[in-house]
């Protein structure tokens, strides 16, 4: 598929690139606790970027039984138009060898997905509360090329398993949610995970007690965390380098946050379900330091946000295609803290609550990503969050806001826990921040 | 390809089949500021199958390899045979349709080079850019869309059909000391390309609109009389009661259908409430849902009193009732779920300065940025408003957030203007990974007696 694209590329254009994914995805949801539905997503398609006459053009299609030559014609009419940009294409080259492949996870059946779903169902089901499980497995290749040689193809599994449950009584809605997500299927001590997780953070959540108003210690739990964090996933980026609005611009190298911040995104972690050799523009993956003991030491950069910064600057192997569209930059996995470690005995809080005398633990708000993020502002209400009281978790508090700018927060950590995990591609331990506005109402 | 898909159906075992292929060619534009960010056209094809057998549940097989149809009928045979149910999942009866529905293109979009489209969203562009210094950046989107669609099923139905779908939007950035308001436009139709060239005006007040919200005060928050605009009155509807109706909410949950029970009075004598897939030219209407049903308008709440729901043809079936054509799919990726159409707030009388003549002190709500709804609990944004005073619409005011319970708020609307309009605004709708459906809203002005605007309370 790809070399005749290349092919026709070398024909009608200065120089071009192609991505090419075929995936299967399949997907087991148990809705309120019940298995009704199966279902199956074979999807193959093609990414084509041309460069003529200095101009960059992109096209997408899914019509892989239509000629190579269509998408191409449809790309160079996209670069009639496009504004000029000195891309380069990355040469041949040798990538870093990257687990992303598991063949027990692309060898399970229907019925080993459904086991596992079930598994969960039967072990978190209460008479009080509706329970949904969705188990989601994908088989995915993917195949690069460009027109100066570049090339590379691999295959990915991922796995995800996800479990809520919702407890509506007549005037309080509760839901705890937890998920696993790897390249491989999940092992008996994750579902153990799933569970320990969603009962604790359930059971605790049973009583409910007053929000305390004023600045105070808040704990931001691994999943709490989006956030404070979303602000610099925003900042870190080319992208927003580019359009001038990082808050971040002109202070790499400068400590901008409290020593105890590290930040990296490392496609090259084996097993992880956003891990990959290279990225969908064929440059090699590597880890990339963000911030290093608070501060910025670099932004991710795609093919096209290193050529409009111009410089020395190169892609850092975070572009992302889909089929449509041009590429995007993305995160892998984003590290924060310090580097991943083995499993640890799960609490909540991660042992940030002993000192705490009046406090809240965030585990989930409401309306992250809503608002000016890239100011770094945030000011959200409580999904689910717990109050500290004397260092013990004393009930959910319902009706209360958090607010603050992260910038500032920042500037002192309180303290990381010692509870590292997953959410999705993240990895983080609890962070414990000092003088966080909370308005209980 | 009718035929074709008709050959593949009687290949399948299983008890009911349904085919459903797509091929859509689309186009977008995209500025930001004065740049191009892109301008690209694309072409998506692909099929769902989705098959059902006694004692078995649903299996569903979507794919873009069209060649690969007989293999995935059967891989969702095998897929639904993996599901061993207790309690059988049934569908509702309803009559097979034999139709070649083609809506009207409206001007084919196909026809218009990328290159006059780039234009036309570029002078749009332009529009907010040039209102004033203080319009620091814009966001400008064009999209089209032309659909062939093919469905076909084991009970005889087999439907082709062409859709159309354009959409245009503009984001104005006014920064000022520090100061950054947006404002928006959109539109987004059910046609092609003959109807997208009179929105120059729109694109001009978004600007001057996101430029005067730089001086403008913040609502001073408190209760208030509110009059919500028929954009606001639209979203609101949809937002906060429509997702209760889709039955697919209340037809495995206790709890949740007994909140629902037709019968229940959700609002006075004024309030009636509907959703209408079948009313022409709109952002939501097809002749058919994913399911075949036919699209109809179904009134939800008559003169205060809930009296209907929207339904799939399963969950009709398992609340007894009838389906309503509310069954749709985002894509053929995903096999159909209720969703809602058009839905709107039906035309009371009176025009809005009745409305707001016995106003001493009131808020006039506007065009909808959002909300966010949790269940009864709700939260919403307006892009401005207006403060009402002594009868009158005064000062422009800003963040204008209504937040309240779904049902006090509806019972507490008294009265309804009679100067009803479908809105014409793009985005769409999302539930359960399938975001965004084309669906619109419609509404008079509408006032609540008393609602709790946010802002800055003293």
């Amino acid at each position: 598929m790809i070399s005749q694209v290349l092919e026709a590329l070398r024909r009608g254009s200065d120089a071009g690139d192609a991505c090419w994914r075929r995936s299967e995805r399949t997907t087991i949801a148990f809705e309120s606790g019940r298995l009704k539905s199966a279902g199956v997503v074979e999807e193959s398609g093609l990414n084509v970027r041309v460069v003529k006459g200095a101009r960059v053009g992109v096209a997408g299609t899914t019509a892989t039984d239509a000629p190579p030559a269509d998408v191409v014609s449809r790309a160079l009419a996209s670069a009639a138009l496009g504004e000029p940009l000195a891309i380069e294409f990355p040469s041949a080259t040798t990538f870093p060898s990257v687990s992303t492949e598991s063949a027990p996870a692309k060898a399970a059946s229907v019925g080993v997905l459904a086991d596992i779903g079930r598994g969960l169902v039967e072990r978190l089901s209460r008479p009080d509360a509706q329970i949904n499980v969705t188990v989601e497995r994908e088989v995915a290749e993917t195949t690069i090329g460009n027109t100066v040689g570049g090339q590379g193809s691999y295959r990915a599994t991922g796995v995800s398993v996800s479990a809520d449950i919702a407890r509506v009584t007549e005037s309080d809605v509760l839901m705890v949610y937890d998920h696993y997500v790897g390249v491989g299927l999940p092992e008996a001590a994750d579902l153990d995970a799933i569970v320990d997780s969603i009962k604790t953070r359930l059971g605790l959540a049973l009583t409910v007690v007053p929000a305390s108003s004023g600045s105070l210690p808040v704990v931001f739990s691994p999943m709490g965390l989006s956030a404070i964090l979303l602000p610099l996933e925003e900042a870190l980026s080319g992208k927003t380098l580019i359009q001038g609005i990082s808050p971040l611009q002109g202070k790499v190298g400068e400590p901008v946050f409290a020593e105890g911040l590290s930040i990296a995104d490392d496609p090259t972690l084996p097993g992880r379900a956003a891990s990959y050799p290279f990225d969908d523009e064929g440059v090699p993956a590597a880890r990339l330091p963000l911030v290093e003991r608070g501060v910025p030491r670099n932004f991710v950069h795609d093919l096209e946000t290193a050529a409009r910064l111009g410089g020395a600057q190169r892609s850092t192997g975070h572009g992302h295609r889909g089929v449509f569209g041009k590429p995007r930059l993305s995160y892998s996995n984003f590290i924060v803290g310090s580097a991943p470690s083995s499993r640890h005995p799960w609490s909540l809080g991660g042992g940030l609550l002993e000192g705490i005398k009046d406090g809240l633990l965030v585990d989930d708000l409401i309306g992250v990503g809503q608002g000016n993020v890239i100011g770094g502002a945030f000011s959200h209400p409580v999904a689910l969050a717990y109050r500290i009281q004397n260092g013990k978790i004393t009930g959910r508090v319902k009706d209360a806001a958090v607010a603050g700018n992260v910038y500032d927060l920042l500037k002192k950590i309180g303290g990381w826990g010692d509870d590292g995990r997953w959410v999705g591609t993240r990895w983080s331990p609890s962070l414990l921040l000092e003088g966080v506005s909370v308005a209980g109402r | 390809m009718r035929d074709r898909l008709e050959s593949a159906l009687r290949a399948s075992r299983a008890d009911y089949t349904e085919i459903r292929v797509e091929r859509t060619w689309a186009t977008g534009v995209s500025f930001r500021g004065r740049r191009l960010e892109t301008a690209t056209a694309s072409e998506d094809v692909g099929g769902c199958v989705r098959v059902l057998s006694k004692g078995r549940g649903w299996g569903v097989a979507a794919f873009t390899s069209l060649g690969q149809l007989p293999a995935m009928i059967e891989r969702a045979q095998e897929l639904s045979r993996a599901i061993v149910l207790d309690e059988p999942i049934r569908l509702a009866e309803v009559t097979p349709q034999k139709a070649e529905a083609l809506l009207d293109l409206d001007g084919d979009v196909r026809g218009v080079s990328l290159a006059d489209k780039t234009k036309l969203i570029q002078a749009y562009n332009g529009e907010m850019l040039s209102v004033s210094g203080d319009i620091t950046d814009t966001i400008a989107n064009y999209h089209d869309e032309v659909t062939e669609y093919w469905f076909v099923n084991s009970e005889g139905t087999s439907l082709h059909e062409l859709r159309p779908e354009v959409t245009l939007s503009g984001t104005a950035i006014a920064r000022k000391n520090g100061t950054i308001e947006k404002a928006l436009e959109s539109i987004g139709l059910r046609k092609g390309w003959n109807s997208v060239h009179d929105f120059a005006a729109g694109f001009k007040q978004a600007g001057e609109r996101a430029a005067k919200l730089l001086r403008a005060p913040t609502v001073r928050g408190g209760h208030y009389p509110v009059i919500l605009d028929p954009e606001m009155a639209g979203v609101f509807i949809h937002e906060a009661f429509g997702h209760l109706s889709e039955a697919d909410f209340v037809y495995e949950n206790p709890q949740a259908r007994e909140m629902m029970t037709l019968g229940r009075r959700f609002g006075r004598k004024v309030l009636t409430v509907g959703d209408n897939g079948a009313a022409p030219g709109l952002r939501g209407t097809m002749p058919f849902d994913d399911e075949g049903v036919p699209t109809q308008d179904s009134v939800l709440i008559k003169e205060g009193e809930l009296v209907g729901r929207l339904h799939s043809r399963e969950t009709a079936a398992r609340m007894g009732e009838r389906p309503t054509g509310n069954a749709r799919a985002l894509s053929f990726r995903h096999p159909p779920i209720v969703r809602m159409t058009n839905t709107y707030i039906g035309n009371g009388e009176g025009t809005f300065a009745d409305l707001i003549r016995d106003v001493k002190l009131g808020v006039y709500a506007c065009s909808a940025f959002g909300g966010q709804t949790m269940l009864e609990s709700f939260s919403f944004t307006a892009a401005y408003g207006h403060m009402i005073r002594d009868g009158q619409v005064a000062e422009l005011v800003k963040d204008v957030v209504l937040a309240g319970n779904l049902f006090q708020t509806l019972d507490s609307i008294e009265r309804i203007a009679g100067d009803f309009r479908w809105n014409q605004i793009g985005g769409g709708c999302g539930k359960a990974g399938q975001a965004y459906l084309p669906v619109t809203e419609g509404a008079p002005h509408v006032r609540i007696e008393d609602a709790l605007v946010g802002g800055e309370v003293e």
